[in-house]
Order: C-alpha cells, then sequence, then structure tokens
C-alpha cells in the first residue's frame, strides 16, 4: 500500500491505480459488520433494492408486501455504531401503495425528485418523492417483471417495462413503443450504460435479445451460447443464451459486457457489442428463481467483481476468470436482490427473510499486511511503529 | 519493471487462501494433455473387452484444475490441432467426451476389420481427423463437404461412427459407447447415494476412495469422483483432514 502511495506520489503510476488498488483490496474482504445494519420495515421478503447515483446516500426498497422505504444510509452520528434509518415509507396505510408484491424500484437517474416503482398488480407508478403520491401511473394488461430507466439518456426518458400477458405474445413496451419478438415471457431488463438506445431483454424462451430503440421493427441480435457452432446442440437448443429460463440481466459499468444468469445454473459473459459469448466459464451458479433474479458488477475496481446471489448466499466472481472469490453467508433464506455502493465498496443485499444486510469491507488491521507488501517490494518502511514496541513481548507470526 | 506488469489483486494475498488445503494436482500453467493421460488410467478397458477408446468427461478435468476458462480453451486448442476429439454424449446436454484421435482411429478401425463399412469408414476417419472439430454433421456437409453419399451415410450409421440427431443430421459418437453410457449413469447414481447416505450427506474424499464399490458401480471410484466434483454435483469443502465432498440438495439424480 506504501509503495503505491509512493509511485502516486512521485508520479510513476496513474492517480487512478492506486484508487482501484485500494477498492480491489476492499472488495476482497467485503463481510458481515456487526456495527452496521439496515432498519428492518418489511414484513415480507425484499425484492429489489436501489442506490441513487447522485450522492449514493439514499436507498430505495420494495417488497412482497408492497411497502415502498426509502433509507438514508450515511453515518452521521459520531460512532461506529449505526443503523440505516428509514427515512420514509410507503406503507399499507398510505392510499397509493401497491396492491401486490413491487418487483423493481428505481430511482430517477438524475436526482433524487422521483422514483419509478413496478408491481404485481399490474401497474407502474411514478412517485413524487417528496409528498410519496404518485405523478403519474401506467396501467399494463399484465404483471409488470421487470423495469429499467436507461442510466445515461439525455435526450429521451423512457421506461422500459416488461409483463406478462395471456392474450398477445409478450412484448417490452416503452412508452408508446412496443418491441416484439420474444416467444416467452420476459424476466429482465436493462439499458446499456454506454448508449442510450441500446436495450437488452432476458426471457423464458431461452433468448436474450439486443434491441435499438431507434428503429423498433425488430431485434438487433440474439445472444448465442455457441456462437454460431451449431453443431454442439440439440436442434431445438439453437441460437439460445441459456438451456433454461433467463432470468437475470446486468451490464458491466463502462457497458462493453453483459452477464446473464439462466435456470440452467449457469451465468455467461458476452461481449454486448458483436453478441459473442466470451466463453467464461463460472461454473454452476445456483439459480432456482422463477422470476427476475438481480445481481450487480462493481465499479471502479481491477479486476472487477460480479456479486450473484445464490441461495441463501451472494456469490462474488472474478468476472473475466470466472473463478469463485467467496461466498458472503449471512442470509437466513433465499437472497433476492443486491446492490453495490460504488463509492465505499459496500454490497447491500436483500431476501426473503426481510432483512437487508449491509457487507462492509473490513478495516485494515496494523502491521500484518504492511509486512506483506513490504516484503515483496522490499520497501524501507518499518512494520511496526516504534511507538507501539514494547521491551517484553516476542515478535510473533 | 515487474511491478507495472503484476495484476494489482496479486498484491492482496487473501488470507483465505492462504489458509486452505492445496488439494488440486496442479495450478497455474497447467498441461492438460498430462491430466487428460492421468484420467484416462483410470478408465477400465477390459471392462469393454477391449472394444472402446479411454473416454474421459469435460468436466472431470475442471475437479482437477481450479480456473475452469483456461481448461475450456486448452481444450479447445487441441481440437483445432487434430488430437483431441469431442463428444455429445445424449444424457446430459453439458456432458462432453474426449478422446484422443490416435485412440479413437485404432478402436473404430480395430471393430470395423473384415466389414464391409471398413471402406466408408476409413474415409469419414480421414476427412474428420485433421480438419473437422464438429460435434454434429447435417446432410448439406455430409453431401457437398465430404462428399458422401446416401448410402455411405447409412453405413456410417450402421457401423456407430454416427448416431441419429434429427431428420437429416447426426452426432459424432463412439461405436459401442451404449454400454459405456449405461454404466456410467448407474455408477453416478451409486457413487451418489454413498455419499447422500453417509452421516450428515458428508464424507471425506479418502474414506470414499477407500469404500468397497457395489456391483453397480463397475468403474474405479476415482473416475466416479473426479466425475462428481467436477459436475459440481457435490460441494467440494477444504478441510485440515483433506477434501471432503457434501451432497448438494438441488440434484437431479
Amino acid at each position: 500500500m506504501l509503495s503505491f502511495l509512493y509511485a502516486r506520489q512521485s508520479g510513476l503510476d496513474d492517480p487512478v491505480r492506486l484508487r482501484r488498488a485500494e477498492s480491489t483490496r476492499r472488495v476482497l474482504s467485503l463481510k458481515l459488520n456487526h456495527n452496521r445494519d439496515v432498519d428492518r420495515i418489511h414484513g415480507n421478503g425484499i425484492n429489489t433494492l436501489d442506490i441513487e447515483v447522485i450522492d449514493g446516500r439514499y436507498m430505495l426498497s420494495g417488497g412482497s408486501d408492497g411497502v415502498i422505504v426509502i433509507y438514508d444510509l450515511e453515518n452521521n452520528s459520531k460512532k461506529p455504531q449505526y443503523t440505516c434509518k428509514a427515512i420514509c415509507t410507503v406503507g399499507r396505510s398510505s392510499r397509493h401503495v401497491h396492491k401486490f408484491s413491487v418487483e423493481t424500484v428505481q430511482w430517477y437517474p438524475h436526482d433524487t425528485g422521483m422514483f419509478v416503482s413496478s408491481s404485481f398488480d399490474k401497474t407502474m407508478k411514478v412517485w413524487d418523492t417528496e409528498t410519496l403520491k404518485p405523478a403519474e401511473e401506467f396501467q399494463f394488461d399484465g404483471n409488470v417483471y421487470c423495469h429499467h430507466m436507461s442510466p445515461v439518456a439525455r435526450r429521451h426518458s423512457l421506461v422500459a417495462g416488461v409483463f406478462s400477458d395471456q392474450t398477445k405474445p409478450s412484448a417490452c413496451e416503452l412508452v408508446n413503443v412496443s418491441l416484439t419478438g420474444h416467444r416467452g415471457e420476459i424476466l429482465s431488463v436493462r439499458w446499456s450504460p454506454r448508449y442510450d438506445h441500446i436495450l437488452a431483454t432476458a426471457s423464458t424462451d431461452s433468448r436474450v435479445r439486443i434491441w435499438d430503440v431507434r428503429r423498433a421493427s425488430g431485434s438487433l441480435f440474439t445472444l448465442d451460447q455457441h456462437n454460431g457452432d451449431k453443431s454442439k446442440v440439440s436442434s431445438e437448443a439453437v441460437n439460445t443464451a441459456h438451456n433454461g429460463r433467463v432470468n437475470g440481466l446486468c451490464f458491466t459499468a463502462d457497458g462493453l459486457h453483459l452477464l446473464s444468469t439462466g435456470t440452467d445454473d449457469r451465468m455467461r459473459l458476452w461481449n454486448s457489442g458483436t453478441g459473442e459469448n466470451t466463453l467464461v466459464n463460472y461454473g454452476k451458479v445456483v439459480n432456482e428463481s422463477r422470476k427476475g433474479l438481480k445481481f450487480t458488477v462493481s465499479r471502479g475496481c481491477s479486476p472487477e467483481f460480479v456479486f450473484v446471489p445464490c441461495g441463501s448466499s451472494v456469490a462474488v466472481y472474478g468476472l473475466h476468470s470466472g473463478e469463485l472469490i467467496t461466498m458472503l453467508r449471512g442470509h437466513y433464506n433465499n437472497v433476492d436482490c443486491c446492490e453495490f455502493h460504488p463509492d465505499y465498496q459496500e454490497l447491500y443485499s436483500g431476501g426473503k427473510d426481510c432483512n437487508i444486510l449491509a457487507w462492509v469491507p473490513v478495516l485494515r488491521q496494523p502491521g500484518i499486511e504492511d509486512d506483506e507488501t513490504n516484503s515483496k517490494r522490499g520497501g524501507t518502511q518499518a512494520a511496526i511503529n516504534p511507538a507501539f514496541e514494547d521491551a517484553w513481548s516476542s515478535d510473533e507470526d | 519493471m515487474s511491478r507495472k506488469r503484476a495484476l494489482i489483486a496479486d498484491t492482496f494475498c487473501l488470507t483465505k487462501r492462504r489458509r486452505c488445503a492445496a488439494d488440486s494436482v496442479t495450478d497455474g500453467a497447467a498441461d492438460i494433455r498430462s491430466s487428460l493421460q492421468y484420467l484416462m488410467t483410470m478408465f477400465s478397458r477390459k471392462l469393454f473387452n477391449d472394444s472402446l477408446p479411454p473416454v474421459v468427461l469435460k468436466h472431470q478435468l475442471y475437479s482437477l484444475h481450479n480456473d475452469k476458462t483456461s481448461v475450456d480453451k486448452q481444450v479447445n486448442e487441441l481440437r483445432e490441432n487434430g488430437e483431441l476429439l469431442m463428444f455429445q454424449l445424449g444424457f446430459d446436454s453439458e456432458a462432453f467426451a474426449l478422446v484422443f484421435a490416435e485412440d479413437y482411429r485404432t478402436k473404430v478401425l480395430q471393430g470395423e476389420a473384415g466389414r464391409e463399412t471398413l471402406g466408408t469408414v476409413e474415409k469419414f476417419l480421414a476427412k474428420l481427423i485433421p480438419g473437422c472439430s464438429d460435434l454434429s454433421f447435417n446432410k448439406e456437409k455430409m453431401l457437398k463437404e465430404f462428399l458422401f453419399t446416401d448410402p455411405e451415410i447409412t453405413q456410417l450409421v450402421k457401423s456407430g461412427v454416427l448416431t441419429v440427431r434429427d431428420a437429416g443430421s447426426w452426432w459424432l459418437s463412439i461405436p459401442n459407447s451404449g454400454k459405456f453410457i449405461k454404466y456410467f449413469i448407474k455408477g453416478r447414481k451409486a457413487v451418489l447415494g454413498v455419499v447422500k447416505k453417509s452421516k450428515y450427506g458428508e464424507i471425506l474424499k479418502t474414506e470414499l476412495e477407500g469404500r468397497r464399490t457395489t456391483s453397480q458401480v463397475k468403474f474405479q471410484m476415482k473416475y466416479h469422483i473426479h466425475d462428481i466434483m467436477g459436475a459440481e454435483l457435490v460441494e467440494c469443502i477444504q478441510t485440515t483432514s483433506g477434501t471432503l465432498l457434501r451432497y448438494v440438495d438441488g440434484n437431479v439424480n
């Protein structure tokens, strides 16, 4: 660590390298911290979490009971013991609360004045945060499984929502624009964080399609897990992204890669420009979820990490290497969603046990790691500050 | 400047990694070929009266090496060089069998010796082994690229080198492999049953290797253990007494 600081100070290294190194170290040491927890408001499972991008201070959560809660994540008390308080709630007593389970919530990407929620009561509501009343409400014909607003769009403010419908083939519906092409229910939709016109959808017909909303004629391409090698599979499974339902999508922070998870217990990494399967093998990523799974990718580390809910724990994989770094265990029941806080490298996960757990990087222990890095680099600093040395204890390793 | 080339993540060794017992055979720059040969020694030849070449499943390699992506890459390289052949076995869309090309050729020709389909099979093998790394073939490919006629394709199916996939396309297959697949599935089920029935549903790998095999299990125990470890049908936990295999509940078997 000291060598990184010295290199930055003397100009040998790029400033961002120190930041990435420290972010990576913090993510590798994520643990449950007994000093930090989140207020328990939900009486039923938590389906979705979202942290706003402006300050990283407020977090939204939506639950299976239709309740939406906003939490303040910042620690203004001077004590290390801190509970993230719920600032306001759209509870069961509110007139405008969703009747059934809230599936997705998302802050408006440009400020915290409004947020959008969609639920199994076939509505999508745009809420005003000040008054907690819906400013706008969209009615659909089927359960809305997922919605997403583009995080980078300046020219349009389209919300993409996907819903199930018994009479028509499922469509991904934007405001007045309907994109057809999937043959089964669509479980997940994501805008690209790189281009404001690229959209990806994942459906129960095992396909993932990439769309350009500027031309609503058809999808740009479908992701094929075998990269066009039709000889590897039986004829029905040709041109599919997974061998089962695809129920989770996540773009990496730079938008260059797309991750998808499916009920065939596999996670695949795709090149989002060409649609090619990068063939990174993550092994068996247990996935029994019947509706969408919400997982997330770290930002600002090198190498990046994927946090995927697997049963009742969260699995952390290296993005490009595919190796399992660790399993974060702590929930009592299935984990449904997780969200990464990029500024503090913290992970928040919510699940059926009605808890939101905060995974916080462990503070660096003095002395031990400085020994490691110094002995590798041949640093000049002494490992233990002479003020802490005493005459009667021996060096221990 | 070796510092600039080092990965940032290497600087921060996880204490958890240091504590784990290093149980896998190799790591880092692994040699897949030697692992394949090691696994093939566990294949019992005389069970099939020496009519089958030694067969290894691709996921057995995952139990020997940590990095699955590099294993996949090296296997594909060997296939492209024409040294290794990959087959799709019928029972699982993810289970692929690997056979060395030379072994395959000798065994197939040995099985065909004296039959009238020998000439066609030789022609097919000559087309297949250096160049083609496909798992299945459809009709246009057989007729146009490989220049086979319909009766010749029927002969190939009869000899067991091709099996029907659907109307107009065929899988590449190993002749006489039906018995292999039957014994393999039975043996896998029996070994998983042993793990499941143990106290707490878990058993040390060394103890499992020492157990007497039932009559259902025709292959060597180690062969099956590599299979269930690589296919992640059991969870492998490193303990101070060695590797522990714990039965995973969500299995189909």
